[in-house]
């Protein structure tokens, strides 16, 4: 694997569905060229494939892949050199899993824990043949993105923020940011009329608890 | 990733401060000022891309400039 120098790497399981064991796979605090790369050469074609598959199903375009205009390369270029982002990857069978791009600048919002620091997740993603439903296959791994969840809880206790995290949600993440138990604040009519979701201490503590178990 | 230890020399009235926001933050010296250089860095960012930022009131509305340095 291509790890770049004074990177930190931890080690995670994710679920491989079709034997159904644990497998091993990577932490990085990072997304390395090599991600970029993986992402470029691996998924996009499959998230085309995807789409093809979609359209000739007569699929309406609103419930394609809503993340499928990301462009991580940019989105990693953008960030390098800040401070206040922090970006993680996941790397399983020497290929990226998914992406996280994290800010350490913003606010909470909800009452009770309004105005102090959190990590907001700015972009989150798994690889596509990591989503399961949209072409009705089934996902290769699980457990990537609950993996990422449970990395910006970490951040943000590390950095003082004692577990808040925040984010906006794609619609078709919606269920899933409900399901790890953030509290969903509604739609935000400055954000792209995304819904937005915040996790207090408490419900960081009981989903890294719940990870656990 | 690696660290690096500085001594920081501040007046008391500095000191006060940081200890104060510590307090409301509930976060320790080096965590506060770690965040300080991150915010400090970005609104760097946005001022030198032809930025100007703003304070608004979430009631009126309002938005006063803050001078930046």
């Amino acid at each position: 694997m291509s790890r770049d120098e004074g990177m930190e790497v931890s080690s995670v399981f994710l679920l491989d569905n079709q034997s159904g064991s644990m497998v091993d796979a990577e932490l990085w605090d990072a997304i390395t060229e090599k991600n970029l790369a993986d992402w470029e050469a691996d998924w996009i074609p499959q998230v085309f494939d995807m789409m093809k598959a979609l359209k000739q199903k007569g699929v309406e375009r609103s419930l394609w892949p809503q993340s499928r205009h990301w462009h991580w390369s940019d989105k990693v270029r953008a960030v390098e050199e800040r401070l206040s982002n922090q970006c993680f990857s996941i790397v399983c069978d020497d290929v990226t899993q998914a992406m996280m791009i994290t800010d350490l600048t913003r606010r909470a919002q909800l009452e009770g824990q309004k105005n102090n620091h959190l990590v907001y997740i700015d972009f989150l993603e798994t690889a596509p043949w990591n989503r399961a439903g949209l072409i009705g296959q089934p996902s290769k791994y699980s457990g990537a993105g609950s993996i990422l969840i449970r990395a910006a809880i970490e951040l943000s206790k590390l950095e003082g923020f004692c577990g808040r995290i925040g984010l906006h949600s794609l619609p078709q993440s919606n269920d899933f940011y409900a399901k790890a138990g953030m509290i969903d604040l509604g739609v935000d009519v400055n954000y792209q009329n995304l819904r937005y979701f915040e996790m207090t201490p408490e419900q960081a503590d009981e989903f890294v608890i719940k990870g656990e178990s | 990733m690696a660290k690096k230890t500085m001594t920081l020399n501040l007046t008391d009235a500095e000191m006060r401060v940081l200890e104060m926001l510590c307090e409301q933050k509930q976060m320790s010296k080096t965590l506060l000022l770690r965040q300080a250089l991150r915010l400090y860095q970005r609104v760097e960012e946005r001022l030198e891309a032809g930025g100007k930022l703003f304070i608004e009131d979430e009631s009126t509305k309002e938005k006063s400039e803050i001078m930046m340095l």
